[in-house]
């Protein structure tokens, strides 16, 4: 039972996380056809904007000393500001551009962002302290869970809510969902173009900005590396969820999280270190039984 | 008075040439069908009309405001709206999220509501399935939503690209009957895009043929219909086609 209750509070921050992750790519996947790439180096510019820029091995706090609320909402603005700015920079003009020319173009901009933060702040992963309180645990149905855990559980449970209902509710969900269906039409019926995708990018940006606290927190790292290695499994999770559907993002971002955590957990011993190959085994089954992703409702499909 | 004017367009599509040097004059409250052969550049002078796609020669004005370079999202300000071919509903939105989308130019809030309150008086089975997502709508119902989404917009003009595509004939009366009593009654202008001419007949108005991306004939709808002119656009040349062009 211990162990139950330990594997679900593992697995559901993990899936949590990666489903942050997986919407930020997916948001922009729905309304420009980009898969963007830089997004995970939006993830590590927001780490490393907690910091002071240099090279020593254990960082200075810069934003990190702000207060939580400060901090949260600086850096969440941040995510979104580099994310705007990217578009009006790169993406906007090549939006008559192919889609693959516009992914090669988010890989340039994401080296371009990398090799930013390594001239400012070297190559070296440095230890930072933010909010190490987060990481004691605390007893919950017998298992010992990291504060942290229950956060991210929770903090991803409010913005799937948060942003579930922007998109239902409000004017720029709705033009953002009719433009990820069929930008064009939408466009014909008044929808502006720039608006919608200049939305989408700051949202976009905001959930990097999320997954980079979360993040750091739970990691006590800043390197360069972390936000290619996390935009990998959440590009892979909005593939398994059918690009641009939002709700595929989700599910598939904690379907890989919870698979991930049990895998790790059941595999035999000498298997263990090979378990990303198993990961990576059920996703190709998954994309050979369903190539157009797990979730993508048979309504979309308009009638002919 | 001319409402919307086409002057000297061109359109293509790499280098394949899509509608060649076409001047069109619409006016106030007419009611236009554009007929012709598949391929003749019906659907891209519609599209290029919008915004959807650019002319490479020549300009485009409604109301006196230049249209040619306009985004579509502008040119939908201005008061146009259009009905697009296959319909291009948003299939995972519901019916009513479908007619709210083009809403958001609008100023008037509050007739918003008493629009779409029109809408389902006009339409009872849009009201009925409001709720329903609107790509399990039939094809029928589709084209309904499709022509009251583009009401939504409160336009002037409107543009309808094959409305009798895939429907059955008694829904295209249904569609037609609709789409006059709405001019009607808003003193809209319609540009339609039909490919049959015996229908175009049937419902009346004026009638111009295409045919190589350029207009081939044109006259009153019900005259045109039983003239030679249509088999010369289908078929090959004619005198009526010979003296259009030269």
């Amino acid at each position: 039972m211990t162990n139950l209750a330990q594997l679900f509070f593992d697995a559901a921050s993990l899936g949590g996380l990666y489903a942050m992750a997986a919407l930020g790519i997916a948001l922009i996947f729905g309304v420009m056809n980009l898969v963007n790439f830089a997004h995970g180096e939006y993830i590590a510019f927001c780490v490393f904007a907690l910091i002071v820029p240099s090279t020593d091995a254990v960082a200075m706090m810069f934003l990190g000393r702000a207060p939580a609320l400060v901090l949260i909402l600086v850096v969440l603005a941040l995510g979104g500001l580099i994310a705007v700015a990217s578009e009006y920079a790169v993406f906007r003009h090549l939006r008559r551009a192919d889609p693959v020319a516009m992914m090669i173009a988010s890989f340039a901009l994401g080296f371009v962002i990398r090799n930013a933060l390594l001239a400012a702040y070297g190559g070296r992963p440095k230890a930072i302290s933010l909010w190490p309180g987060l990481n004691t645990p605390v007893n919950i149905a017998g298992a010992s869970v990291p504060l942290l855990q229950l956060i991210v559980i929770v903090t991803t449970l409010l913005v799937v809510t948060g942003l579930a209902l922007l998109l239902k509710k409000t004017r720029i969900g709705l033009e953002m969902r009719a433009a990820a269906e069929n930008f064009t039409m939408a466009r014909l019926l008044g929808v502006r173009a720039n608006r919608v995708i200049t939305g989408a990018f700051a949202l976009s940006g905001a959930l990097a900005a999320a997954v980079a606290l979360i993040m750091a927190t739970q990691t006590g790292v800043a390197d360069v590396k972390m936000g290619g290695q996390i935009m990998l499994v959440a590009f892979i999770a909005t593939v398994l969820g059918g690009l641009g559907s939002l709700p595929g993002a989700v599910a598939a971002g904690f379907m890989v999280g919870i698979v991930s955590v049990v895998l790790q957990a059941w595999l035999p011993l000498d298997a263990r270190p090979f378990r990303d190959a198993f990961l990576y085994t059920l996703v190709i089954v998954c994309l050979l039984l369903r190539p157009q992703g797990l979730f993508v409702p048979a309504s979309a499909k308009p009638r002919v | 008075m001319s409402k919307l004017g086409v002057f000297d367009i061109s359109v293509r599509y790499g280098k394949v040439p899509a509608v060649n040097d076409l001047t069109l004059h619409v006016t106030e409250g007419e009611r236009v069908f554009v007929s012709g052969p598949n391929g003749a550049g019906k659907s891209s002078l519609l599209k290029a009309i919008s915004g959807a796609v650019a002319t490479s020669h020549g300009r485009i004005e409604m109301d006196g405001d230049l249209l040619t370079g306009c985004a579509p999202e502008a040119i939908a300000r201005l008061g146009l709206s259009m009905v697009p071919e296959g319909r291009e509903i948003f299939g995972a939105l519901t019916v009513e999220e479908n007619l709210r989308v083009g809403t958001g130019l609008r100023r008037d809030a509050s007739a918003v509501e008493e629009d779409i309150a029109d809408i389902y008086d006009s339409f009872p089975i849009l009201g009925e399935r409001r709720g329903a997502a609107a790509g399990a709508l039939s094809g029928g119902q589709q084209q309904m939503l499709a022509i009251g989404r583009a009401l939504m917009t409160n336009p002037k003009l409107i543009m309808v690209d094959e409305p009798s595509l895939g429907l059955a004939p008694k829904i295209v009366d249904q569609v037609y009957d609709t789409l006059c009593a709405l001019q009607e009654e808003r003193g809209l202008t319609l540009l339609i895009v039909e490919q049959s001419s015996l229908r175009a007949a049937r419902v009346g108005g004026r009638m111009v043929l295409m045919r190589g991306g350029r207009i081939v004939g044109e006259g009153n709808a019900a005259d045109m219909a039983d003239r030679d002119a249509l088999a010369a656009a289908y078929f090959g040349n004619s005198p009526t086609e010979t003296e259009a062009t030269t």
